[in-house]
């Protein structure tokens, strides 16, 4: 190949092949990324995000930022740290979204019938646009693990609470007190509905009052930090480029 | 003037950049054969899918298993076979447009790629998450099981390894030994089919119920992280092509 020859006839091709290079990347990513977030989503955090009878405020609000800022995090490394593309994180919940409203809507509901207000995914949307901010405006790897790691898992409860607070007012059905989520849950019997599957928090005096979202959201934000330092140097390391060398 | 004319003619005649029409047909060919098996999922899941020892089971979803495990065969062994027979073997010595043209088809079989892990890892395994919710399984070989498992992870692993294969033998940025990133994004979701063993393994020992965060399920996740390869893919093909476009971009 000679080094003086080129590979486009004019200015105006190279800016056109560099353009759909961009799309076909673009394209490539969110679906490839969308992928291997989803399976890792469902299977670390699942369970809390396909019922509203598992989304409770101690185990759902901890669980789920905590496994879900792995990839965000990942990604960043790249987007941000190679290319000053500051949308890491809003690409890879958007992915995850449209993967799970897909799923949700087509299989959930299309194919065994739960209704679409039993099994929507948690919004994970917020944190995600925090993170990016944060990246954005600081450029800086630690204070986006400590401000916006903490801010992903502070934000997530709030996020969803006004979809979900009314699914958490208590009603009483045959003499029993629960929350509307636990009545659907107990019309839509599942393979999970029994209690020694089902993890969530436990009927105590405490059930309806106070104070244990905050702490479990607290906490989350606490380990978000810790999962986002270890995913940003997973990123790096997948984001390389090196070869093996043939003997 | 008859140097021009025929340069003329030569661009005419020579092939575009990036073939649109493969990239088209591609992908119509994924989504509507997963269309397809949805349709069918719908229709025989719920009708012949229920009890693994009735006889309509065998006609609807075992013959669909087997089915599926011939073609896949075949079609990997063929498709992978042609890749490699017809490799170009002087791939150092092309043109700068020859090795922008294969970039761009390097890129056709990545956007497959893209389509094919995303119904393998995405649409189908949540899927069946919601059916074993729903039914109590008496096989390994549920309906689930065998689109998900048996059809599109297949896909996505033939899908994954001739993209590998095309980059390996028709493009000079990759000839220098094996691209580590690129190999972990093709072989890390590939062996979340044999991993497919230890999940079977497990379910063999508890089935009435389902909880789909249980650590049997983390090497499925363990695995999927290997996607996150593809960002080293990206890296790799950016370098290379700003490389043959810099030039004209300055």
């Amino acid at each position: 190949m000679s080094a003086s020859q080129s590979a486009v006839r004019s200015r105006a091709e190279a800016v056109k092949v560099s353009r759909t290079f961009d799309w076909l990347i673009l394209f490539t990513l969110f679906f490839v990324v969308l992928g291997g977030y989803h399976i890792h989503y469902m299977l670390t955090g699942g369970d809390w995000d396909f019922w509203t009878d598992w989304k409770d405020r101690r185990l759902w609000v901890t669980v789920a930022p905590i496994v879900s800022i792995t990839f965000p995090a990942a990604v960043q490394a790249v987007l941000w740290w190679r290319y000053r593309l500051p949308f890491g994180a809003v690409v890879c919940i958007l992915g995850l979204l449209l993967g799970e409203w897909i799923n949700r809507y087509m299989n959930f509901w299309g194919w065994t019938y739960f209704p679409v207000n039993f099994c929507f995914p948690s919004n994970l949307m917020p944190g995600a646009i925090v993170l990016d901010v944060v990246l954005m405006l600081t450029n800086s790897m630690t204070i986006t693990a400590v401000i916006g790691g903490m801010a992903y898992g502070l934000l997530f409860y709030p996020g969803n609470w006004p979809i979900m607070a009314p699914l958490h007012v208590p009603v009483e059905y045959n003499g029993m007190m629960m929350t509307l989520a636990d009545l659907q849950g107990y019309h839509y019997v599942r393979t999970g509905t029994p209690e020694y599957i089902r993890m969530v928090e436990k009927g105590t005096l405490r059930t309806f009052g106070k104070d244990v979202a905050p702490v479990s959201a607290f906490f989350s934000a606490f380990v978000s930090i810790l999962i986002y330092f270890l995913w940003h140097f997973f990123g790096k390391w997948f984001g390389g480029t090196s070869f093996t060398q043939s003997s | 003037m008859a140097a021009t004319t025929e340069s003329v003619r030569a661009d005419a005649a020579e092939a575009p950049l990036l073939n649109k029409k493969n990239m088209i047909l591609g992908s119509l060919l994924y989504v509507v054969f997963y269309a397809w098996v949805r349709w069918y999922e719908g229709i025989y899941g719920w009708s012949a899918g229920l009890d693994s020892f009735a006889p309509e089971f065998e006609t609807y979803w075992m013959n669909f298993l087997y089915i599926e495990f011939v073609l896949e065969v075949s079609t990997a062994g063929i498709l992978w076979g042609y890749i490699w027979k017809t490799r170009d073997r002087k791939v150092m010595s092309i043109t700068p447009r020859e090795e922008l043209r294969r970039h761009f088809t390097h890129w056709t079989w990545l956007v497959m790629y893209a389509f094919a892990i995303y119904y393998g890892a995405s649409y189908f395994t949540e899927q069946d998450g919601t059916w074993h919710q729903t039914i109590v399984r008496d096989t390994d070989f549920t309906p689930s099981h065998i689109i998900e498992f048996y059809l599109s992870y297949p896909i996505y692993i033939i899908t994954g390894g001739a993209c590998f294969l095309y980059a390996k033998t028709r493009l000079p940025t990759y000839q220098q030994g094996l691209h580590l990133q690129y190999m972990v994004a093709v072989v890390g979701p590939f062996m979340i089919l044999p991993n497919v063993g230890l999940n079977e393994w497990g379910h063999t020992f508890w089935f009435m119920e389902e909880l789909f965060v249980a650590p049997l399920h983390y090497g499925f996740v363990f695995f999927g992280w290997a996607a996150l390869g593809v960002m080293g893919v990206v890296n790799t093909e950016v370098i290379a092509i700003a490389k043959l476009l810099k030039k004209d971009l300055a």
